[in-house]
């Protein structure tokens, strides 16, 4: 039973990496439970049993205790029947893992895009050009006429984009499962509560096509809405992007020469 | 189960039960109404008729709340207006393949009872105060396949066969439209998660019993004197057997982005032949196209089911779309049956002209100036003429030529079944026009998209549903590695193991 002390360690070892960690990551950012990926898993459990293995049988006394109940199991006559399982086991280990290695895998290929590609520095729509560094909401000014502003953003909205982003704004509207990228969700604070109002209105006013390209503008379903909408229309949805979700554009600070 | 944990578990429905009444009691209407005129109203209208800014751009409408009509009810027929419960469960839960959304991630429990609670007021069809009873579902006979046989005579004999199709899926004889005018299209039953009343065998017998009104969907349940109706076991029956309906493989799987190409001998000879029973399919939901000029908002078809075979030389496409109509121009059965103006039933297969070599692909609405797309198009015709097939190149929408479909070998063939086109196109798998047209390779992740036309819903030109880009894969069969180096390393090992035994016994000796 000397074993028991080295396995023991090693399952130790392995509980901790496979429940541990993700439990700590838990406590730090409540609502996740990040494992630790497959291949890192493999590779701090290899040297764990390495480590382990070479603690234990350091001393001659040590070795013989680890090595000596495995080379029994393949000497002693009385446990022909162990020894048998034992052989077909570990071949058929073998077996599976060069399975693994050799099967032919059709998934499909990894496709990586920038969410949040940095904009440019002027945007085209029409016939006007837009400086978007200082480019404001010509509406939010008008403190008075806010209401009305919102509740006609509110209109274009439920006539324009509610069929993808939703009515609940969750990026889950009627058609929202038939796109890759999935429509974004403005209640989440990634999208629209980290971003100013210029670039919410470049987004919008070019669409997908008008993302560059490490932001995968030919799958992007975002129509080039300064084709189906009016300058005014486009910022007062902002409007009512914002209201509807609670969150206030990120403003930028003031910029001194 | 246990009898205890059962009495358990009946306490606790109880108790549930309870709970929502008295929550349906305490909703209270005046909050309801801050909520209904933040969330609601832009499809509801302000005052509950239906007339919300968004209202006009889907189908089926809004519920107009001031007629106090509700589709869906589980009360029995001799109540006009549903249970509270049945307004709360369209709140919480929302109608699938409709505009209405699940308001439990946004509203809690309370703001959904206060929903219920204002929306009634805004009718006086209800009672003050009152609150129908459930619907008898007398006992629930479990299904088996002879319940299932009664059922499905039953669904003939009941003329459910008239909207629904033999089949049961929605393939109408009659043209059919909701009290109110609008288009309305029987439930294609194979496709379960799209009915809007909840998929429980209990709401599909209320559904049965209640009809749906409203619309011409009638009300099945026998009244006192039994006739002509169904009884309650009849409508278990005809339950069971519209639950055994149920295709999967209709349904779209989530993360599903690969159409599996299948390498076989021969491709089979065309779209009916069982050989095709026999290669793995992908189904893709299909979406208005809602995004160009001029846009497209009210959809029937909502997805198309793929397979692939090849062979050496060529590649065979087959696409399923569930339509409720053959729509033939010129064709009395299929011009009766149009809104719109009657135009032919059309598919599309969309790929990119040069398969791309970085993840870098054409726009995926027909491609773009510097990255053209092939199109494989298929329509049905005009009556008394044969469907139409062509070969196009497209760098963007409007933007398309012809291809040689003879030099690519490029044929279709195509028929319509019980509420289901299936069409095949067959193409080799390299082409003369190397530039212009797709050479398909084996073993290659290839961008691939799909356009459908339901010629009797108006669809033609931009109006029409596709999907976005996915992969189409000619799997290559695989080859005896995959055999060979697993069986070496089993063999090392044992007989490793075996020399390891022999030679460590010899020594103890």
């Amino acid at each position: 039973m000397k074993m028991l002390k080295p396995v023991l360690v090693v399952l130790t070892g392995y509980l901790l990496l496979k429940f541990g960690i993700p439990f700590i990551g838990s406590q730090l950012h409540p609502g996740t439970w990040p494992v630790v990926p497959t291949s890192v898993m493999k590779m701090y459990m290899f040297f764990l049993i390495v480590g382990t293995l070479m603690i234990y049988s350091f001393s001659e006394e040590g070795y013989a205790a680890v090595i000596q109940p495995a080379v029994n199991l393949y000497v002693d006559p009385a446990r022909g029947t162990a020894r048998m399982a034992v052989i077909l086991a570990v071949g058929a280990l073998g077996a599976y893992v060069t399975y693994q290695y050799v099967k032919p895998t059709f998934d499909a290929p990894v496709e990586l895009r920038s969410i949040h590609p940095a904009p440019p520095s002027s945007v085209k729509a029409c016939v006007k050009t837009y400086q978007l560094q200082g480019l404001k909401n010509p509406f939010r000014e008008d403190k008075a006429s806010f209401a009305k502003h919102v509740e006609e953003g509110g209109v274009v909205y439920f006539q324009n984009c509610y069929f993808c982003h939703g009515d609940r704004m969750l990026g889950k509207g009627p058609y929202y499962d038939g796109f890759n990228p999935l429509p974004a969700n403005f209640v989440d604070v990634g999208t629209i509560a980290q971003l100013t109002e210029s670039f919410v209105f470049w987004r919008i006013a070019t669409g997908g096509p008008g993302l560059p390209s490490e932001g995968t503008p030919w799958v992007s379903a975002m129509p080039v809405w300064h084709e189906l909408l009016t300058e005014e229309q486009v910022w007062k949805v902002i409007m009512f992007l914002y209201d509807y979700t609670g969150h206030s554009p990120r403003v930028t600070a003031p910029v001194h020469h | 189960m246990t009898r205890a944990a059962g009495r358990a578990l009946a306490a606790a429905l109880i108790v549930a039960l309870a709970a929502g009444q008295a929550m349906a009691a305490q909703g209270n209407a005046q909050n309801g109404k801050k909520v209904y005129e933040r969330k609601c109203w832009w499809c509801h209208g302000k005052s509950g008729e239906a007339d919300g800014p968004g209202a006009a751009f889907m189908i089926p409408p809004p519920r107009d709340f001031s007629l106090g009509v509700y589709k869906y009810k589980t009360s029995g027929a001799e109540s006009p207006v549903p249970r509270d419960e049945d307004l709360f469960s369209i709140i919480t839960n929302g109608m699938p393949g409709t505009s209405m959304p699940s308001w439990k991630e946004v509203l809690n429990e309370q703001e959904r009872w206060d929903l219920v609670s204002y929306i009634k007021a805004l009718t006086d069809m209800f009672e003050e105060g009152k609150n129908p009873p459930a619907i008898a579902i007398g006992e629930r006979i479990s299904s088996s396949p002879e319940s299932i046989e009664k059922g499905k005579k039953l669904f003939v004999e009941a003329k459910c066969v008239e909207c629904h199709g033999q089949a049961g899926r929605g393939d109408t004889m009659k043209k059919l439209k909701e009290d109110g005018g609008a288009r309305v299209w029987p439930r294609n039953l194979w496709k379960p998660w799209t009915f809007r009343g909840g998929v429980e065998a209990e709401n599909i017998f209320a559904r049965i019993s209640n009809g749906i009104p409203n619309t011409p969907m009638p009300a099945h349940a026998a009244d006192k004197t039994g006739c002509g109706k169904l009884s309650v076991e009849d409508r278990w029956h005809v339950v069971n057997y519209v639950m055994s309906l149920a295709d999967p493989d209709r349904q779209v799987k989530e993360g599903a982005t690969v159409v599996p190409g299948a390498q076989v001998d021969a491709l089979p000879k065309d779209e009916n032949d069982p050989a095709w029973d026999e290669i793995p399919s992908a189904a893709f939901r299909l979406v208005p196209q809602i995004i160009q000029k001029e846009r497209f908002f009210i959809p029937a078809n909502d997805l198309i089911v793929v397979k692939v075979a090849f062979t050496a030389d060529k590649v065979a496409f087959l696409l399923l779309v569930d339509d409720r109509t053959k729509s033939i121009v010129g064709d009395s059965t299929a011009e009766g049956l149009a809104w719109d103006e009657l135009k032919p039933d059309a598919v599309a297969i969309q790929t990119p002209a040069t398969v791309p070599e970085s993840s870098e692909k054409p726009y995926f609405g027909h491609g773009d100036g510097s990255h053209p797309v092939t199109m494989m198009y298929w329509a049905s015709g005009a009556a008394g003429q044969p469907d139409t097939s062509k070969l196009l190149t497209a760098s963007g929408a409007g933007a398309r030529t012809e291809g040689d479909a003879g030099a690519a070998g490029f044929a279709s063939h195509a028929s319509y079944h019980e509420g289901t086109w299936k069409i095949m196109m067959t193409r080799k798998l390299t082409t003369p026009n190397k530039d212009k047209e797709t050479q398909f390779e084996i073993g290659r992740f290839i961008p691939i998209a799909f356009a459908n036309w339901d010629g009797s819903n108006g669809e033609g030109g931009s109006k029409h549903t596709m999907t976005t880009w996915y992969w189409l894969l000619l799997k290559p069969a695989t080859g005896s590695e995959v055999a060979l180096y697993p069986a070496l390393v089993f063999a090392l090992l044992v007989g490793g193991q075996f020399a390891f035994s022999i030679i460590g016994r010899r020594k103890k000796r």
